[in-house]
């Protein structure tokens, strides 16, 4: 199996706090893996990590083959440009309207003429069910839902081999969430993009994920597919699922 | 003595842990300047942001950088009038208020209207940009924050607060002068003759270089504290506070510095 995305013994702490302790996952070509955790537990981190966002202390973090930090800045730029990333709160570019941010990796990353670029930033915001009508909006006269899928469209505006979700139903409601999910399997499935999402959404969990990882503690303590998922005894996946008080997750999770 | 010494190295310890904040500090500045600056002389250059910025600093801070100084060289003509009338030494006002102008209030009045006004902002900007991953998002998109952020602020601050700088010291002169001649009654002609013959060009010079030293410090924190700010929304109101407050206070700290330093 070809493997967009490996990650060995990575480990990360912020001064004395361990956040990340030795994690190892492997994604490979077209498959959605889903970390799940609770509030807190790193699962931003691990992200920003993969994206070279945040140094890790320690480890091991290859994108398609390549160990990243051997990567000069240029290239690491370019790999970037593989990555596509919804954030937990959209971070649309708050001064520039929604085609321009849409459009923004196509004009500053691939150097795409604005038209062509304007263009291409269309078709992706009618792939999330969004038309010309928003374009000249700005981001703070959006609702949730619809920066949601604007960054979405940002996200996926540069044709990347790999998405991120952060947290992609993360307050919104049930009804929105679905949409949003939808698009999620559309994007990954349709396009063949490889995709690592983070939730702990479990609706969302179950509708888009091919294999899981449980983050506990700085550690992935469980891995396996989506039926896996519904079908093991293992207790803290078990809680996790069904949202029960009671269980190994300590209150500190 | 004992505890004499206790005393002594609990002090010398506190100073030394302050004194090598202070250096950490000036270090990681240094450093975040030399990153923005290396970033911004390399190509692709971003014309577009450096030009936004330019009229954020160079057009919109006029209104509150000219009144400021037209009150203040009011002001200033009516005070030196009353000490100067009981030596009987009006004459000496016009030169008084184009040397203090140039040399001292222009560069110190307009740099710390422009710190209040956009020191503030940029830090309010760049800082929510951080919090809600706007940052970051520039990056995974492949464009260098330094160079789209940091280096266009930082560059036409240090070119343009100069040009306010001058704005200030012409604006402020002329509110000397309608004070003097209106208000005061001095003879016009003469009130322009002595104003023109007490004005030395590295008086002026100088505050322009005041001016660019400002403009470079008051930008360079302001996105410093904005982009290292963290804490969301409380974190980043803090941020701006430090900003301002900094940089005003680095602002007469350099100015009694560049002062010695130039004349
Ligand atoms: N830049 C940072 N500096 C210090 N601590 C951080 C930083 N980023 C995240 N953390 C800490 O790491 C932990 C995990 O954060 P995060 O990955 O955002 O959690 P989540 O699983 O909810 O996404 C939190 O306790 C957070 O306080
Ligand atoms: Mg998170």
């Amino acid at each position: 199996m070809e493997y967009v995305i490996e990650v060995e013994n990575l480990s990360k702490s912020f001064g004395s706090k361990e956040v990340l302790q030795g994690i190892s996952m492997k994604i490979g070509r077209g498959e959605s893996y889903v970390v799940i955790g609770g509030s807190g537990s790193g699962k931003s981190v691990l992200v920003k990590c993969i994206l070279g966002l945040i140094e890790p202390t320690s480890g091991v973090i290859k994108i398609n083959g390549q160990d990243v930090a051997k990567l000069s800045q240029k290239e690491l730029f370019k790999t970037r440009l593989k990555c596509g990333v919804l954030y937990q709160g959209g971070a649309l570019f708050d001064s520039l309207n929604v085609i321009e941010n849409v459009s923004f990796g196509l004009i500053y990353g691939l150097q795409v003429p604005q038209k062509e670029a304007y263009k291409i930033a269309l078709e992706k915001l009618e792939a999330v069910d969004l038309d010309e009508t928003v374009a000249k909006l700005y981001p703070s006269e959006l609702s949730g839902g619809m920066s949601k899928r604007v960054a979405l469209a940002r996200a996926i505006a540069t044709d990347p081999d790999i998405i991120f979700f952060d947290e992609p139903t993360t307050g919104l409601d049930p009804i929105t969430s679905g949409i949003i999910n939808d698009l999620i399997v559309r994007c990954t499935k349709e396009m063949g993009i490889s995709a690592v999402s983070i939730t702990h959404d479990i609706n969302s969990l179950k509708h888009i994920s091919d294999r899981v990882g449980l983050l506990f503690k700085g550690k992935i303590i469980w891995e396996g597919t989506n039926k896996e998922l519904l079908a093991t005894d293992n207790p803290y996946v078990v809680q996790f699922i069904n949202g029960n008080a009671e269980g190994p997750f300590t209150t500190q999770g | 003595m004992g505890s004499h010494f206790a005393e002594l190295s609990v002090f010398l310890d506190r100073i030394g842990r302050l004194f090598i904040g202070f250096l950490a500090s000036i270090g990681s500045l240094t450093l975040f300047s030399i990153k923005a600056i290396w970033a911004g002389i390399t190509p692709p250059y971003y014309w577009k942001q450096i030009l936004q910025q330019a009229v954020q600093i160079g057009y919109f801070s006029l209104p509150v950088v000219g009144m400021t100084a037209l009150f203040t060289g009011m002001a200033m003509t009516l005070q030196c009038y009353a000490g100067f009338s009981e030596f009987t030494a009006e004459n000496a006002i016009p030169s008084v208020v184009m040397i203090a102008m140039t040399r001292e209030l222009g560069p110190v009045l307009a740099a710390l209207m422009v710190a209040g006004r956009l020191g503030a902002s940029m830090t309010a900007e760049i800082g929510t940009m951080k919090v809600t991953e706007q940052i970051d998002a520039l990056t995974t998109l492949s464009v260098n924050s330094y160079k789209y952020l940091v280096f266009p602020r930082i560059l036409t601050g240090t070119f343009l607060v100069p040009f306010l700088v001058l704005i200030d010291d012409i604006i402020g002169i002329l509110g000397g002068y309608l004070v003097g001649v209106y208000y005061l009654n001095f003879n016009a002609a003469n009130y322009i003759r002595n104003t023109l013959e007490s004005m030395v060009t590295w008086d002026i010079v100088s505050g322009l270089i005041k001016g660019a030293v400002f403009g470079f410090v008051i930008c360079l924190m302001g996105c410093y504290q904005g982009y290292f700010s963290k804490g969301g929304a409380e974190g980043v109101g803090r941020a701006t506070t430090n900003s301002v407050v900094t940089s005003s206070i680095m602002i007469l700290l350099l100015d009694g510095i560049l002062t010695f330093a130039l004349f």
